[in-house]
């Protein structure tokens, strides 16, 4: 079966070192797939590279059967894909509501829209007293919940996740891995970008290991839970 | 000095007002969206009001009625300056994204000055100052020493819809929704699906639709326009936008009635009104000591 998102041999970086030194990479339909790494391996460069934020250098990008290499973003989102960016990265000035109709820019369906809104509402039930707050003004966690609310807002088939547990209180981490168990038992097949070894494993069904822009090692989560590779991508041992 | 006397002032204050909003409000488009200034602003205005008297000189010429011309003069002013400024955006401004700010400022001076010498050089006696059509009704109501004049209280009133035009566009529909997006966080804007450069593209074509609007006002204000009027305008409008603070809208609007109100009060003070421009400068460079990022600073979470 065709992988919904294939990455192939993808070199990419910033002025003149490269942080990708090709990256190959599959997300298969309906599963989680993660994507762990330490600090400055080059996760969030992989992810901007295939949203065609950060210019591509060589290897080739698909999603499902089309090439997207090169693709400009607002593009490649028209698709169905999806990311909920790191850094829970709100629009500050724009109320909840707002940010969520941001989130349905390319849903031309005003009956989905609402549909969409009631099932963020559903899932995240605090969003919903605070539709006309200024998103700037809430705290950490609920700008979260507000970035992955605002993702489902499209039509996704595909979400990335960049370290959604990044700076959050333990509470809200767990909070949100639940979370986004229960998106992909909607069938939206997720990549799931962590730092977080433990409970990155624990929900996904498949994982690959980035270390200095190269994967080190793949393999479904049991595998990778003992893998030694993994333990050296983040102890350098 | 008697009441009539100051209303007089208080009235060509709000028109002067509504002109300098009109340019200082695409100043801080631009500069909301991209992070530029776009120094050929002021002459775009030049460009929009002797485009509108060109075409009314054209519509005359075919006999086309004063009412049905003034429409026209709008329209070709308007829809002009927001073509011109979108192809400025397209060929001077987006391929200079990734060089310093500075440079964006520099060419969009000297193509200022490709259009202001352009008009010297090629409109018929362009060097001279031209009259322009007296297209709105002129009765003039008198109360004491205040002499209302019916045309003042129109170019006021169409300078506020066009801002409220604005103002509302921006905040209730889909595409202002995406300028704003883009405006706060430009990655995230175009993550969300916004194509950014159809967002940009637009932004300045509205900004200099605006100057347009303020330009043809300044024309049926004075009844008098020139190559180089936009040269004190663009400058005014800057230094409102900047004095409100550079990014929020309501702060160019404020920016340009308070800049009108200190020229009005500099003329009434000296009694020389040539020297109202040296006094609302002076006092424009003070305002800026003390709050060096304009008076309605823009905070990160409150860009247009």
């Amino acid at each position: 079966m065709t992988p919904l998102l294939k990455i192939e041999n993808t070199v990419s970086g910033y002025d003149e070192a490269d942080v990708l030194a090709g990256v190959s990479l599959d997300v298969a339909e309906r599963e989680i797939t993660c994507l762990l790494g330490a600090n400055g391996a080059g996760k969030t460069t992989l992810i901007r590279t295939l949203l065609g934020l950060n210019p591509i250098r060589s290897g080739k990008v698909f999603f499902k059967t089309t090439e997207i290499t090169g693709w400009p973003t607002h593009e490649i989102v028209r698709l169905g894909i999806t990311c909920v960016p790191e850094g829970r990265r709100v629009f500050p000035a724009m109320t909840v509501l707002e940010n969520l109709r941001m989130g349905g820019y390319l849903n031309e369906s005003k009956s989905d829209i609402s549909e969409r809104l009631d099932y963020a509402f559903t899932i995240f039930p605090k969003l919903k007293e605070r539709v006309g707050q200024l998103a700037g003004t809430m705290s950490g966690g609920e700008q979260a919940m507000l970035t992955i609310a605002r993702g489902l807002m499209g039509n996704p088939e595909l979400i990335i996740f960049d370290e959604p547990s990044l700076g959050l209180s333990p509470l809200f981490v767990k909070e949100n891995f639940r979370v986004i168990q229960e998106i992909n038992g909607q069938g939206i097949s997720v990549l799931l970008v962590e730092q977080n070894v433990r409970q990155t494993l624990a929900i996904s069904h498949v994982g690959h290991v980035l270390a200095q822009g190269k994967i080190i090692t793949s393999g479904n989560t049991e595998t990778l839970r003992e893998s030694d590779a993994l333990k050296a991508a983040y102890f350098g041992g | 000095m008697d009441l009539g006397f100051l209303a007089q002032f208080f009235v060509n204050g709000l028109v002067l007002g509504v002109i300098y909003a009109l340019v200082a409000v695409g100043f801080t488009l631009f500069f909301g969206v991209l992070d530029v200034i776009k120094f050929s602003h002021g002459d775009v205005l030049m460009l929009g009001a002797f485009t509108a008297l060109a075409t009314y000189l054209g519509l005359s010429d075919i006999g086309v009625a004063p009412g049905v011309a003034l429409i026209l003069v709008f329209v070709a002013g308007i829809a002009g300056m927001a073509f011109v400024g979108a192809i400025v955006c397209k060929f001077l401004v987006l391929p200079l994204r990734g060089a310093p700010q500075l440079n964006t400022l520099l060419i969009t001076l000297m193509f200022g000055t490709v259009i202001r010498e352009s008009v010297r050089l090629f409109y018929p006696s362009g060097s001279n100052p031209k009259p322009f059509p007296k297209l709105l009704p002129d009765n003039a109501f008198e109360f004491g020493n205040l002499t209302l004049r019916l045309d003042s209280c129109i170019i006021v009133l169409l300078g506020i819809l066009a801002i409220i035009f604005t103002q509302l566009f921006i905040q209730k529909t889909k595409f202002g929704l995406a300028i704003r997006a883009v405006a706060q966080d430009e990655e995230t804007a175009r993550l969300m699906g916004v194509n950014f450069k159809t967002v940009v593209l637009l932004t300045f074509a509205l900004g200099s639709a605006l100057a347009a609007v303020g330009g043809i006002s300044t024309g049926l204000y004075y009844q008098e326009i020139n190559f180089a009027m936009g040269l004190m305008l663009g400058l005014i409008g800057f230094s409102s936008a900047v004095l409100g603070g550079l990014g929020s809208l309501y702060g160019a609007i404020a920016g340009g009635f308070l800049f009108a109100a200190l020229q009005t009060v500099g003329a009434v003070w000296f009694a020389v009104p040539a020297y109202k421009d040296v006094f609302a400068f002076a006092v424009v460079i003070m305002l800026m000591a003390w709050r060096p990022t304009g008076l309605l600073a823009e905070r990160n979470e409150e860009r247009v």
